[in-house]
């Protein structure tokens, strides 16, 4: 079968390079992510269209953080909205002090994340359920302190044009400045993406994977619960976190009243829907969770639409349990099924592999 | 003295709709192993079953109220057989996002039934109070106290005293085991489901009149109903009523006398610091765990 073997030529040595260089794969992802603003300046993207992608690219950094926590660690929090929610506001605030841009990210991110280590000392304690319903609190408290503590503002806050590294301001009220600003948090989220890669391929990954299979198991191996709980939720906040900045920066101005409970659930769903443990996967998995209804069903059924996506995590969750990640392992698998049976045919049994 | 007794009375009364709210979620989950975050939408839907059908038919809500409680029944019981049941062998994390899914098809099915605008619904005694001390208590609330109470007394009495409710206790507390022992475990499960369902419609009609019907109507009871069961432990059915009362006791209490900025953040840290030191609530045990 000549077909295959040319197939299985360049499917390998695609696979070797990727595998090879890793980079690769996430500068393509970034170039196919710069599509989108060049889509959009010559009309085939709508700009409501181009600020739903850029909701999904900002999503993904916190869902991203949450299959830190999820997948590798077996933890689970409920308070990722309220982070978010924190990174966007808390900058908001600090520029309103007068810091410049990226001072104002920096002093965010390091409230935030030394927030969520406290979470994380608090893991150590509390487990399971009442685990998940602790960090539910710290949303809540979150979320209370925005939308009634007056330094917050009442119904949004206002950033206006950001000035980056002290000479480039971009305002998203101009459409190629807009452009440029999703140009800006596609290559953050594919950074974000690179330093999760790292993480968790590092003796830091390792560990929290070892966590969660058996906490018992990895304190016996010298896993410091201590220190690998406090790690894993220090992540996930700095993620949620730096997820908020990239919303401020793209859209600068941030209501407060939308960081609620459903916003953390549907950031978990796009973990479980993505594929646990997968970074691609987290960004398919935003993108059904929140690209698929607002981008097509909506326009098609209106309100009724919740339905479908409703019906898609469940679906998705009783027939395709590991996730849309899982996918392409899928589709290999039944290539090669495919092509055992075909050469069955002509050579008589087929190896196995 | 009026003040406190005024705070008392409001909280019992807030209470109650957190406790039976919370006594669902218990329910669904010694029975299901799962959160079921689409408890509050459950009774909002059916709360505008209420609204709907008192608006056009012009029935009294303690007609609609029984109609209600009819529908929510049949809601837990689908949503346990259709999404639940086939969901035995998810892992626990996706098992709680099926329930965000319920959340979602709840909030498209609304607008599509009954419109996007929010309903009214009546209170069981619109008028008559009664002064204790200075402080009004209304005949309303005096109702929804009494029947939250009944109800749980009922409850109480059925999961202790009955086979069925000896069924439920051996299901919640070792499913496996309890399917080799015969019990009809997914009734079990799909009784929780109905009664959790009903039970949130309940405090849905309780809370309506006050906040009208919309669907994020309940979600503030809900929210209280998690924190109430977590304070209450989860692995009781009377801590979580215990749990609410005095939530919405600290609540009340906080925002009168100290701040209504910072008054539930203070109760909300305070609960965080006692669990902190007794992680399994007020009557929570700690579970054993195997190595």
């Amino acid at each position: 079968m000549k077909v295959f073997n040319t197939l299985d030529t360049v499917f390998n040595a695609l696979g070797r390079f990727f595998k090879n260089v890793p980079y690769a794969g996430y500068g393509l992802f970034l170039l196919l992510l710069w599509l989108i603003p060049l889509f959009h300046s010559v009309d085939v993207i709508s700009s409501g269209q181009l600020g739903i992608f850029a909701y999904i690219v900002v999503i993904t950094v916190a869902a991203l953080g949450l299959n830190i926590l999820l997948g590798f660690s077996g933890l689970i929090s409920l308070g990722t909205a309220g982070f978010v929610g924190a990174g966007a506001l808390g900058v908001g605030v600090f520029l309103d002090l007068g810091l410049p841009f990226e001072l104002a990210a920096i002093a965010t991110l390091i409230v935030s994340t030394a927030l969520g280590a406290l979470i994380g000392l608090f893991s150590l304690k509390v487990e399971g359920i009442y685990l998940a319903i602790a960090t539910l609190f710290v949303g809540e408290i979150l979320r209370q302190i925005f939308t009634t503590v007056p330094i917050f503002g009442g119904q949004s806050i206002m950033i206006g044009s950001v000035t980056l590294f002290g000479f480039i301001e971009l305002s998203t009220f101009s459409q190629s400045e807009r452009r440029v600003l999703f140009a800006i948090i596609a290559a953050l989220l594919v950074g974000m993406m690179i330093l999760m890669q790292h993480i968790v391929k590092s003796k830091t990954g390792r560990a929290l994977l070892a966590m969660s299979r058996s906490s018992s198991a990895a304190q016996a191996m010298g896993v410091s619960l201590l220190k690998y709980r406090l790690m894993a939720f220090s992540l996930a906040t700095f993620f949620a976190t730096f997820s908020g900045i990239m919303y401020a920066l793209y859209n600068q101005s941030v209501p407060t009243t939308q960081w609620t409970l459903d916003l953390s659930l549907f950031v978990i769903a796009m973990v479980v829907v993505g594929g646990y443990k997968s970074i691609y996967g987290t960004f398919i998995g935003a993108f059904i969770i929140y690209g698929i209804p607002n981008l097509y069903l909506k326009d098609l059924f209106g309100d009724v639409s919740y339905i479908f996506s409703g019906l898609l995590i469940i679906l998705v969750i009783l027939f395709y349990q590991n996730g849309v990640a899982y996918l392409a392992v899928d589709i290999r698998l039944l290539y090669a099924k495919l092509k055992r049976r075909i050469h069955g045919g002509s050579h008589g049994k087929a190896p196995l592999d | 003295m009026a003040e406190i007794l005024r705070i008392i009375f409001n909280s019992l009364e807030t209470g109650s709709a957190y406790a039976l709210a919370a006594l669902g979620i218990v329910l669904i989950f010694r029975t299901s192993k799962t959160t079921n975050f689409a408890q509050g939408m459950i009774g909002a839907l059916n709360a505008y079953i209420a609204a709907f059908v008192a608006l056009n038919f012009g029935l009294s809500i303690w007609l609609v109220s029984v109609i209600a409680l009819a529908t929510a029944f049949l809601t837990g019981i689908t949503i346990d057989t259709l999404m639940i049941r086939p969901a035995k062998n998810v892992l626990p994390v996706s098992k709680q996002i099926i329930t965000l899914g319920i959340i979602m098809i709840i909030i498209g099915i609304i607008p599509f039934l009954f419109g996007v605008n929010n309903f009214q619904l009546a209170s069981y005694f619109p008028t008559g109070s009664i002064d204790i001390l200075g402080a009004t208590l209304r005949f309303n609330t005096i109702f929804v106290i009494t029947v939250s109470f009944a109800v749980m007394g009922l409850l109480f009495w059925f999961i202790q005293k009955t086979r069925w409710g000896l069924a439920i206790r051996v299901t919640a507390s070792d499913e496996t085991t309890s399917k080799l022992m015969g019990v009809p475990t997914a009734t079990v499960t799909m009784f929780a489901w109905a009664s959790a369902a009903m039970l949130a419609t309940l405090a849905g009609l309780f809370v309506a009149p006050r906040v009208s019907v919309y669907p994020n109507m309940l979600l503030n009871v809900q929210i209280s109903a998690f924190f109430a069961s977590t304070l209450g432990g989860f692995s009781t059915f009377l801590g979580p009523v215990v749990g609410s009362y005095i939530i919405a006791f600290l609540r009340n209490f906080t925002t009168f006398y100290i701040s209504d900025i910072w008054g539930n953040v203070m109760v909300y840290m305070g609960i965080l610091v006692f669990l902190y030191f007794k992680p399994y609530g007020i009557f929570g045990k700690k579970p054993q765990k195997k190595v």
